[in-house]
């Protein structure tokens, strides 16, 4: 066994190396977030009285629950104020600990380079044991910050140390999550959805906890979150159960490892066919066929999201009719309806980022040499990404809506407004963070890169403005502060218009510069 | 078919081409030669409209390969040197794709026989494809249609040596209805089997460029002879190098031009064996790339 982690310290540290400013970025953005969150509440809720009274509020909505988990302590400050943070943000937190776990194992692996690097006095697990390890410094400092930070944020001593724990445990069993997924499939994009839909379930089962028979949350690390109670007399022992699982799945994945030839996944590659068919002609037919089935996986998952939420939402006309709710709707930022679809604009920008980072890799790996070496023009092969891109997050975001739509009318909640328009109110915005990940790519293929952090970036810009009460044109820089909150708000063409034009000039830009420079 | 004059490419402070000059006339194969690094990609991807020039004048179908690009690639044909793959695609979709791409037929006879000819497995999904077999789905793809120009680069370099004999009967099919070929290597033998003509290059710069004939002529033979009489005293004629010898035996290097005066010495001294041989081009690029650039000719 030592034998196999030979190496693991060297790999390490060429990993930390490889993801300094991603990771130090995305932490300091998640550190922010909860120093803004705690430093607010005391501000919106000075006393006691309005704290039960808003924690209330937040429990006797199912909607809400089911998105942020319930407030087990009421009269607690903390809980209270790391309501978003506890299960709702620790899903971004998660999906940074996947992206890293399988950027240094699949990804590697696929790439060729694992390759490379065993043939160096390096052991078969090390690459998987360097991941791990890695994971488990980086979810250990984000622990500390986030302890520190909200202490200086006024929030008591013990309960921030909790919560930090917390929150480090969310990162390490998400690590171990995308340990298991880099084994399964010889793919790192199905990898990457294996990871995503299992955090995903996780997710959905505690929202079904939460909302109905207990011991469902119970199944789900992001249930234990709400559960661990950090603010309010914390169940230490809760926070035991996040370092058992990630052992349990990094020594899943370690088996799986040592079983499996390098390159290869669990199920033994299917023979496609020998022919191509005569519609994959062209860079348009091609992206289609290479974006397939993420495409697919992704309408899936947006769908259900879609449905099951629009099944919990009724909860919302009720508040919408009480002035109190509305009160406090507004202090939350929005409805739940906007609430879930902003989230949902955030997440499928990655698809568009993803989308961009594809063509990218492609030029970096030289297939997109391959193409614009036949009679493609480089318009064709950048029209193809763009319309996959934008095209494809439109496609997402009014599933999205009919999804919500159908839940919503399933289960008869009162009428509140057409929210597949609602939905598609978010397109533009969602087309102007497309746009600037593209126009990354076109004035530096290494730039792409800042694509993946703009989604995340914009959401924790905009909330921290909001919480810290910074001047609102900041808040303004992020294009999902423009978007109409319907059917809270009403609809509001200058903004979708304005979002557009954006949109377009970003593109136009993008456009230009990629038929200009070099390619490689 | 190309014309390449005084061409500069830079990348930030490096000049990757530094006044490259290739021509390439119609129905030739024409060897591109250089160590790794010495600008043979750029050149072919500046051919090939992906880098921009800095200056120089780059012709290719007599057009600009940078502001034409997508219609000049109707008539060739490209191998890059290392080709990768859509992992998800299939060995035989991917070949049908590259060919539609280039508005060729992927549904004839020839693209089955060379798949057979090149021992490809057309259903595996080429995630799972060897270096060599990737490079075979590329070769498959630009010898299944009749294009006016093969650009290669380095299209050997992870075949085996019999598969190597299957890419040269493929460009000698090719070059036999009038192709033209421009075969991109630091394989000596490779070139030295199938190209009319070579272009040197090392530093970004055009060091030799010729029919192998005429380069030889610039290069010194290796005189090998053994004499009854006194060895003659060689060293010290002009055009003589290297002379080296061992009892009855000399050993030389001598320029074309002297040649005469050695024969002549080495009658007069009772030749008993002689042999001389012409540099391969193992020594006349060794040669080109042991002198500076500008001393090169």
């Amino acid at each position: 066994m030592t034998n196999a982690l030979v190496g693991t310290a060297l790999l390490t540290r060429l990993a930390l190396r490889r993801d300094r400013v991603v990771a130090a970025v995305s932490i300091a953005a998640l550190v922010l977030l909860c120093f803004a969150s705690a430093a607010a509440t005391s501000g919106l809720y000075p006393d006691e009285g309005a704290r039960v009274h808003a924690a209330e509020a937040i429990n006797g909505s199912p909607a809400i629950v089911a998105l942020y988990g319930p407030i087990l302590d009421v009269r607690s400050e903390g809980e209270l104020a790391m309501t978003k943070m506890t299960v709702l943000y620790a899903v971004f937190l998660a999906a940074l600990f996947v992206v890293l776990v399988r950027r240094h194992t699949r990804v590697e692996e696929e790439s060729g380079r694992t390759e490379l690097v065993g043939g160096g006095a390096v052991g078969r697990s090390a690459p998987l044991a360097a991941a791990t390890v890695e994971a488990v410094l980086l979810a250990t400092v984000l622990g500390l910050l986030t302890a520190i930070a909200n202490t200086a944020a006024g929030l008591d001593v013990a309960g921030s140390l909790a919560f930090g724990a917390v929150w480090a445990g969310t990162g390490l069993v998400a690590a171990g999550v995308a340990a298991v997924a880099a084994q399964v499939s010889a793919s790192a994009r199905t990898c990457g959805a294996f990871a995503a839909a299992t955090i995903a379930v996780f997710f959905m089962l505690r929202a079904v906890g939460d909302t109905g028979p207990g011991w469902v949350s119970w199944c789900s690390p992001l249930g234990w979150n709400t559960q661990a109670r950090a603010y309010a007399d914390p169940r230490w022992w809760v926070l035991a159960l996040y370092p058992v699982l990630t052992a349990g799945l990094v020594g899943v994945a370690a088996l799986l490892r040592s079983r499996r030839d390098l390159g290869s996944g669990l199920l033994a590659a299917r023979p496609g066919p020998a022919r191509g068919s005569p519609r994959l002609a062209d860079a348009m037919t091609l992206a289609l066929q290479v974006h397939g089935t993420a495409i697919a996986l992704w309408t899936l998952a947006v769908a259900v999201l879609g449905v099951v939420f629009g099944m919990i939402a009724p909860g919302v006309g009720d508040l919408l009719d009480s002035g109190v709710a509305k009160d406090l709707i507004d202090k939350l930022g929005g409805l739940l309806v906007a609430a879930v679809l902003s989230m949902n604009a955030v997440v499928i920008s990655y698809f568009a980022v993803s989308v961009v980072a594809r063509a990218s890799s492609d030029e970096a790996s030289g297939r997109t040499e391959l193409v614009l070496a036949t009679s493609t023009s480089r318009s064709r092969w950048l029209a193809a990404t763009i319309l996959v891109a934008l095209v494809g997050a439109g496609w997402l975001m009014l599933v999205t809506g009919v999804g919500l739509e159908i839940g919503y009318v399933a289960t008869s909640g009162p009428d509140i407004g057409d929210l597949v328009t609602a939905a598609l109110a978010w397109v533009p915005a969602v087309w102007v963070v497309a746009g600037l990940a593209l126009l990354g790519f076109s004035l530096r293929p290494g730039w792409t890169v800042v694509g993946w952090g703009l989604p995340l970036a914009f959401l924790v810009f905009t909330l921290v403005v909001e919480l810290l009460e910074l001047p609102s044109w900041l808040g303004d820089l992020s294009p999902y502060s423009h978007v109409p909150q319907v059917p809270a708000e009403s609809w509001d063409w200058g903004a979708e218009a304005g979002l557009l034009a954006v949109a377009a000039a970003l593109l136009g830009v993008a456009w230009w510069r990629f038929t200009e420079r070099d390619i490689g | 078919m190309i014309r390449i004059r005084g061409l500069v490419k830079t990348f930030g402070a490096f000049r990757a081409l530094d006044g490259l000059d290739l021509e390439v006339t119609a129905g030739e194969v024409h060897g591109f030669l250089g160590p790794n690094g010495a600008g043979k990609s750029t050149t072919l991807r500046v051919l090939l409209g992906l880098l921009r020039k800095d200056a120089g004048e780059v012709l290719l179908f007599g057009g600009d390969p940078w502001r034409e690009a997508a219609e000049l690639h109707r008539q060739l044909s490209y191998v890059p040197g290392d080709v990768s793959l859509w992992p998800n695609l299939s060995g035989g979709e991917t070949v049908d794709l590259l060919i539609r791409m280039r508005h060729g037929d992927p549904t004839t006879a020839r693209r089955d026989e060379l798949i057979e000819r090149f021992a490809l497995d057309p259903t595996k999904k080429t995630r799972a494809y060897s270096k060599g077999n990737r490079q075979k789905v590329a070769l498959v793809a630009a010898f299944a249609t009749d294009p006016d120009l093969l650009l290669l680069d380095e299209p050997t370099s992870g075949l085996d040596p019999l598969m190597e004999q299957v890419f040269n009967d493929c460009v000698a099919e090719h070059t036999a209805r009038g192709a033209t070929v421009l075969l991109s290597s630091h394989i000596l033998s490779e070139v030295e089997r199938l190209a009319d003509r070579v272009t040197i290059i090392r530093e970004g710069r055009t060091v030799e460029s010729g029919t192998l004939e005429s380069l030889r002529h610039l290069h010194r033979s290796k005189v090998v002879a053994t004499v009854s009489g006194a060895v003659p005293e060689l060293a010290g004629t002009p055009g003589v190098h290297d002379v080296a010898v061992d009892g009855s035996r000399v050993t030389c290097t001598v320029d074309p031009d002297a040649l005469p005066t050695v024969l002549a010495a080495l009658t007069t001294a009772g030749v008993v064996a002689l042999t001389s041989t012409l540099p391969s081009l193992e020594e006349l690029f060794l040669d080109a790339y042991r002198q500076p650039a500008q001393a090169g000719r």
